[in-house]
């Protein structure tokens, strides 16, 4: 650990800062808050996935003693404003269903609340949700997004005149003209180009589930308002949402996202129904109600993403050079109802990101989004893009076959040598170097050995594959994109205030849920003012102190709320080098003839004159008279960081597999991948984003998946059935960099990890279909299971043999 | 129903008249006061995030009642630390960074604290299996390995 103080602490490995009380117990989660008097909250979940509510017959419940309330959609309708409103509604043009926080007339998914229970004690609340009886007619299951796309009839949105939430072209240009124009091109080209592919892929439902679930912990004060414990990602969203649909005055909604939060990768990031109801519930009984999901109501009622359809086409001329791509993407968003994202968010994002970072000349990218009786799709890490990296990375390696080349060289052969780039959907990529980070793989990796190694193996019956897959992924979420897309501004804010002790607070909106802040930005700002990163200390998530921030989203801390952090700091640096100049009566010098390092500000051009950073800050604090002209007493700033144009980073991966052709299981030999996360705050918390986030990737590839059966009924409500990897299952990750500052930045520093699974799938499944090329396999669906590979195989005998 | 139960927890009595259903794992984090017990999988006993040790071999306090701990031994994550400072367990998982949200974290202390005192030298392998009781989301694991390994260097 280095212990040296200096300007040094930025990229240094330093040890983090939350683990203490996390090791010892003494993390505070949404679940180990407590207030006094506290009522329990439960939710009643439809069993049906799409009914007619005949009757709630809640007179059972209402009579066992300790319950203070029952309440159902009918009860409530009346008295809370139906989602959407205008703060959690993007400016896209799509359909927003009207819905409230417990079902109203009918249900349109298995798990969507119908009543709560509000009780003194858990156990008795509990009980009492048993004794609820609904009575449903049932409705047809609206469950394939397809055939829910072409039915008018039988809709899940009965105010709608079909079942499409969101549909969009993304490639062409704004007009139907220019759009028309731009898609004859790309017929003209897959009409005369030397090679064509077209195949269709599936990415099955699955997500992120963290393993802290939902909660809120509300309380009503009738002079101050509404204290609102959430688990979230977004705060300050949380507050506005809250405000205007209870329409109490925003000064008296007070949003504290926990210190602690047990993950989120972006399933903590919408503005859900279930914490409007417990706000609603604390000012009417005016007594805190506390609220922790289950992990069935969490698995059944959000955490689901992917579930998208890709049909997507290549055009390539005979040496392997990409000519054109055509997409027709499907996305299945369940029943949309939810706020921010909309289930629709996602897949949108997604054919956003589609064309990867290869060179398009030319796309027509169209995507459709249908409602379906299933719960919306919540976001997920590498949000609504692994199922088109899935696609894109597994028809790169179909391109290539089919030029004969190899994957690996195709691809090389295709990157964006030259940025800034933009893509054929409109997605700006800043600053980086491509081939930079694809060389470093290469160099990890012996193709050629590799190559000998698979053809000695193959003689001896034994399937080795290698396989590749690439990402450019967003770093932070620029204004430009996150407006349009969420309503929401994309600057990076923080509050720096320095005490008289020379300590400094720093003070985040946004709410990280274990992805290190306290320990990064503390590093940045010790490396700014020459102190030690244990004299820093930070606040983050809580409406009633920190600035405005959209949430901890798309890899939003290093790029957007540090920078933020930084420039706070420069500023706050100008003023002391401004008083050391007055106090001083240094002649001649400017507020950057300053260093700040070991506790100490020296003047560069005479390093006899330098004062201890503590005598400063006192100085300015507490005794202010006697100042510079125009100065005020008092160090504290708050800056707002955005960058220009939006900005990426960029990685690549590369698997070796040997496969078990008499089963169809397969061992991952090793994981190798090359990262340009631009100037690192602290390695080892950039290796464990991606270590995390490869194995995530991993997971759901091969295990996790959510099912639906023919009636609806969700089928995977638990870890039993809905199966994350464990230690056992899965590899270590060799992690290598091949870093390009990013000029944009004031630390060069990059935002990583949101988006790192989501070249997984591809890398994985592109190893196994190397494996398996004597078979000629090439898989288009997920999950990549044993099963599935067995049956390819036979499948792929038994032709041979025919 | 309620019965009176005397459980030991971290070296303290608790003797309190609960109700019979009352899971160990709510008595912990409700009578005891002792929230580093967390609860992810609620009640199933597949996430490991609740386990402690009852009379030094870890268990998952959510597949317990109050009841079944009476006369026993409990030792929680709040257990380990000794005067303030780290056991070699935590403090081989700070230093390698084998935690992000921590909220498996406890679980894993537990029951690796309890792995290592029957496999003082284990093998990678030997780690990883040991962990399937546990279900960790940010990690990938590879971390919390390397720190389990190096807890075992340091003890040894």
């Amino acid at each position: 650990m280095t212990t040296k103080t200096g300007t040094n602490w930025v990229g240094a490995k330093y040890n983090r800062k939350e683990d203490h009380r996390l090791l010892t117990g003494k993390g505070r989660y949404l679940a180990d808050l407590s207030m006094p008097g506290a009522l329990h909250l439960v939710f009643v979940r439809s069993e049906q996935a799409h009914a007619r509510i005949k009757k709630i017959d809640v007179s059972a419940a209402k009579k066992l003693p300790g319950v203070v309330t029952v309440l159902t959609g009918e009860d409530i309708k009346n008295k809370i404003k139906p989602m959407p409103q205008p703060v959690v509604q993007p400016a896209l043009v799509a359909k927003y269903p009207r819905h409230w926080p417990l079902a109203v007339g009918k249900v349109k998914f298995h798990g969507e609340p119908i009543a709560v229970v509000v009780a003194r004690d858990k156990y008795v609340a509990e009980d009492a949700a048993e004794l609820i009886q609904a009575e449903y007619d049932p409705l047809p299951y609206i469950g394939d997004p397809e055939k829910a796309l072409a039915d008018k009839s039988n809709r899940v949105h009965e105010e709608w005149d079909d079942n499409i939430i969101f549909e969009m072209t993304f490639t062409g240009g704004a007009d139907d003209a220019s759009r028309a124009k731009n898609d004859a091109e790309v017929e003209r080209i897959f009409k005369s180009a030397d090679v064509v592919v077209r195949q269709r892929f599936r990415t099955h439902r699955c997500g992120m589930t963290p393993m802290e679930t939902r909660g809120a912990l509300m309380s009503w004060d009738d002079s101050d308002g509404l204290i609102a414990h959430v688990t979230t990602q977004r705060p300050h969203i949380d507050r506005l949402a809250l405000s205007d649909i209870l329409d109490i005055p925003a000064e008296k909604v007070r949003v504290i996202a926990p210190r602690d939060q047990g993950g989120g990768f972006g399933v903590k990031a919408p503005f859900y129904r279930e914490p409007i109801l417990v706000a609603y519930l604390a000012r009417e009984l005016k007594r805190p109600i506390r609220w922790v999901e289950s992990r069935q109501e969490h698995l059944m009622a959000v955490s689901q993403e992917r579930d998208q359809i890709h049909d997507i086409e290549i055009a390539a001329s005979k040496d392997g050079k990409l000519l054109a791509m055509r997409n027709r993407g499907i996305a299945d968003c369940g029943d949309g109802c939810e706020g921010v994202y909309w289930g629709f968010l996602m897949p949108f994002l997604g054919s956003v990101e589609l064309p990867n970072a290869y060179d398009w000349p030319i796309g027509d990218v169209k995507l459709k989004v249908a409602v379906t009786n299933k719960s919306a799709l919540s976001p997920a890490r590498a949000f609504g893009e692994l199922p088109t990296r899935f696609a894109m990375e597994r028809a790169i390696d179909l391109v290539a076959k089919k030029c004969g080349m190899e994957p690996a060289d195709f691809r090389r052969k295709n990157l964006v040598a030259h940025l800034p780039h933009t893509s054929i959907t409109g997605e700006y990529f800043d600053s980086g170097d491509f081939l930079k980070v694809w060389d470093n793989l290469m160099a990890q990796v012996d193709l050629k050995g590799f190559r000998r190694e698979q053809e000695a193996a193959r003689k001896q019956g034994r399937y080795l594959g290698i396989g590749f897959g690439l990402g450019v992924e967003l770093s932070g979420v620029a204004s430009e994109l996150l407006v349009p897309m969420e309503s929401q501004p994309g600057y990076g804010a923080a509050t720096v205030r320095v005490d008289p002790r020379a300590k400094v607070i720093v003070f985040e909106g946004d709410a990280p849920q274990g992805q290190g802040h306290e320990t990064t930005v503390a590093q940045a700002v010790a490396g700014a003012f020459g102190i030690h990163p244990s004299d820093i200390v930070v606040t983050t998530g809580d409406t009633g102190t920190t600035p405005f921030g959209s949430g901890t989203i798309g890899a939003r801390a290093g790029s957007y709320f540090i920078s933020a952090a930084v420039m706070a700091c420069a500023e706050l640096k100008q003023k002391i080098s401004r008083f050391m100049i007055h106090d001083l009566k240094i002649e001649n010098a400017t507020q950057d003839d300053f260093e700040f390092a070991d506790g100490e500000i020296v003047y560069k051009k005479n390093s006899n004159i330098r004062k201890t950073f503590r005598e400063m800050v006192e100085r300015i604090i507490m005794a202010p008279i006697n100042m510079p002209a125009g100065e005020s007493g008092g160090l504290e700033h708050t800056a707002f960081f955005e960058a220009a144009k939006p900005m990426i980073c960029f990685n690549a991966d590369c698997a070796k597999v040997e496969v078990d052709i008499r089963t169809g299981q397969f061992k991952i030999l090793n994981w190798t991948t090359s990262e340009d996360v631009g100037q690192i705050i602290n390695p080892q918390i950039v290796e464990g984003q991606m270590q995390g986030a490869v194995i995530q990737g991993l997971s759901n590839t091969l295990f996790e998946q959510f099912i639906y059966d023919e009636n609806g009924q969700q089928l995977t409500a638990d870890f039993e059935n809905y199966k994350l990897a464990n230690a056992a299952d899965v590899p270590d990750i060799k992690v290598t960099h091949a870093p390009t500052p990013c000029p944009y930045t004031p630390l060069g520093s990059r935002g990583i990890g949101e988006g790192r699974p989501s070249s997984v799938p591809g890398t994985i499944t592109n190893a196994v279909c190397d494996a398996l090329s004597p078979f000629g396999i090439e898989i288009a669906e997920l999950p990549l299971r044993p099963n599935q590979i067995w049956q390819l195989i036979q499948n792929a005998k038994k032709k041979a043999a025919d | 129903m309620n019965k009176t139960v005397k459980i030991t927890i971290n070296g303290e009595i608790f003797e309190q008249s609960v109700p019979i259903r009352l899971l160990l794992s709510d008595f912990i984090r409700e009578v005891a006061g002792l929230t580093g017990t967390h609860i992810s999988c609620t009640y199933e006993g597949v996430c490991g995030a609740c386990t402690v040790q009852l009379d030094g071999a870890a268990v998952k306090s959510c597949l317990m009642l109050a009841t079944q701990a009476d006369g026993h031994e409990v030792t929680t994550v709040e257990g380990l630390a000794k005067d303030g400072k780290l056991s070699p367990l935590q403090q081989a998982f700070n230093d390698h960074h084998a935690l992000q949200c921590g909220f498996c974290t406890p679980g894993i202390l537990m029951n690796m604290d309890e792995f290592l005192k029957k496999h003082p030298n284990p093998s990678d392998d030997e780690i990883r299996t040991g962990l399937i009781g546990n279900l960790c989301r940010c990690t990938g694991y590879a971390h919390i390995v390397d720190a389990v390994r190096d807890a075992a260097k340091r003890t040894r």
